[in-house]
């Protein structure tokens, strides 16, 4: 079974993308042979008050049977974050989505702590995007840059009780990593240079994610590189679906 | 999936793609070079078009020679990988000795070409002119980068735009466009190729950039008649989203080798 860690929905505004709705993303993924997903909204990265995009498709969320888990997205210098946090937890989104770069934040700042400290006691795992598309394509409103790897790798080292998964990187494989560090694959080279059996090697099968970034990407591509990889068997497993099944809490 | 291995019928040819020199100027990176073809084997690509190409300016003749020796190189480990020979027009009648050096004396196929100058540049009249002559394509890296720091970093790199200018002044010449994945806005490329209209002209889906839609939307903008394979190193991705555009039977044929090989089939040398 293939859990995709890397989904969203809701509407963009700088590029027409397809399947925006659960119901087109959901048919979509399915026909993917993909099983599961955790979705965050894209609504939520434009709005001020994030929430209100939360609460959107927390609303939708309770009519796919499970196939979809919550990823709430929250601005740690927007009112009654911690409310929305603890609210989120409560209706059942099981990881936070933080976006520096998109809600003008430093990763580093005293509020992006508290948010993380509070994810840590939630037991939310905090899923951090390099960047949503790739930079060189930016719309004029959008960052300059993708996220810096060494400041978020700081911070994540001085957060130990919170778990961070790292997506659409294809940063070092072969790095010191702190064990509360995960990284999603979608974004690593597979077969040529065998880079992410290198990154399993290195931080180990329990800490890589299977993950698409669909809508916004092509499946395919990712569920190539996991079929090309060299992995089989346990190692697979984990990578597939059971690291977020155990990060996750499902 | 369709297919995690392109199936043999449609004899794929990887129309962009790479081989490198181990460090200080030192001879063909053989294990990479294994490994780019052990990729190959895994996704069913028979047969990759290479350079190696220098991507900063202060190109000189030495260096350009150098690189160029990397691809016969390789052209000689496996006869899989077909040798494009980059150059930079800037060089003048160096530029000019070294393609018939590389494609006529060792059999290169086409014509690399980085973001020395644009595309259309008087600089580049001998060498276009000389293309044509002996029948093979120009590659050129290209892209329409929207951030500051690839702006910055590559002041001459050529769009969709330079293309149509280049197809009208040298409309012998036979163009690639490079990588229309390979970063930035590739739905303003589109949108200006919209205007096309030359059997001159072609674009390769290489690149890592993977949008939803990115190789149906090519298609759709320049026909399928003028779109071609191609991973430049992103191998996944390449093989990927080609499968996400879902295209019929004579669309594939067409893409992953049927263009390419029409393009071939002009080589007068």
């Amino acid at each position: 079974m293939l859990f995709d860690i890397n989904t969203a929905v809701g509407h963009w505004p700088f590029r027409q993308i397809p399947n925006q709705t659960l119901p087109e993303l959901r048919r979509y993924l399915v026909s993917q042979g993909i099983g599961g997903a955790a979705v965050s909204s894209t609504n939520a990265v434009f709005y001020k008050n994030t929430q209100d995009g939360n609460l959107e498709i927390a609303r939708e969320l309770e009519d796919y049977d499970g196939f979809f888990v919550g990823v709430a997205t929250l601005n740690p210098l927007y009112a009654a974050w911690e409310r929305d946090l603890e609210t989120c937890a409560k209706l059942g989104f099981r990881a936070l989505r933080m976006l520096p770069k998109y809600h003008a934040y430093e990763w580093s700042a005293p509020e992006a702590q508290a948010m993380i400290a509070k994810a840590g006691e939630l037991e939310m795992p905090i899923l951090v995007p390099h960047e949503l598309v790739n930079y060189r394509q930016r719309h004029h409103l959008e960052p300059e840059k993708p996220l810096n790897f060494n400041e978020f790798l700081k911070v994540a080292e001085a957060n130990p009780n919170t778990n961070f998964i790292y997506m659409e990187t294809g940063v070092k494989p072969d790095g010191n990593y702190p064990k509360n560090l995960y990284f999603e694959m979608s974004r690593y080279r597979s077969s040529y240079g065998d880079v992410l059996a290198t990154l399993v090697k290195n931080v180990g099968a329990d800490h890589v994610l299977f993950g698409t970034g669909s809508p916004f990407k092509a499946a395919e591509p990712a569920i190539l590189k996991l079929h090309t990889s060299k992995l089989f068997g346990d190692e697979l497993e984990l990578i597939s679906s059971e690291n977020a099944k155990r990060l996750l809490k499902l | 999936m369709k297919w995690y291995c392109i199936p043999e019928r449609y004899d794929c040819i990887d129309a962009h793609n790479h081989v490198w020199g181990t460090p200080n100027n030192g001879p063909l990176n053989v294990e990479q070079t294994k490994q780019l073809l052990y990729s190959a084997d895994c996704l069913g690509i028979r047969k990759l078009c290479v350079s190696y190409p220098i991507t900063k300016p202060g190109v000189t003749v030495e260096s350009m020679r150098y690189v160029n020796d990397i691809v016969v190189e390789a052209m000689k480990m496996s006869d899989r990988l077909i040798g494009f020979c980059f150059v930079d027009a800037a060089l003048g009648q160096a530029a000019v000795d070294e393609v018939k050096r590389c494609v006529v004396e060792n059999g290169m196929a086409g014509i690399k070409m980085y973001h020395q100058q644009f595309l259309e540049d008087d600089v580049q009249a001998p060498v276009m002119e000389l293309a044509a002559e002996l029948g093979v394509p120009v590659l050129m890296h290209a892209g329409k980068c929207t951030d500051p720091a690839t702006m910055a970093s590559q002041p001459y790199l050529s769009n969709a735009s330079n293309f149509l200018k280049a197809v009208k002044k040298f409309p012998k010449t036979t163009f690639i466009q490079g990588h229309i994945g390979g970063g930035g806005d590739w739905e303003w490329n589109l949108r200006i190729l919209e205007e096309m209209d030359s059997d001159n002209y072609f674009i390769d889906i290489s690149g890592s950039v993977i949008d939803a839609g990115i190789v149906r939307r090519t298609v759709n903008a320049v026909g399928i008649d003028h779109v071609l394979f191609a991973t430049d190193c992103s191998m996944e991705e390449g093989v990927g989203k080609v499968q996400a555009a879902d295209l019929t039977e004579d669309e594939y044929m067409k893409l992953f080798s049927g263009n390419m090989k029409r393009i071939f089939a002009r080589r007068r040398v």
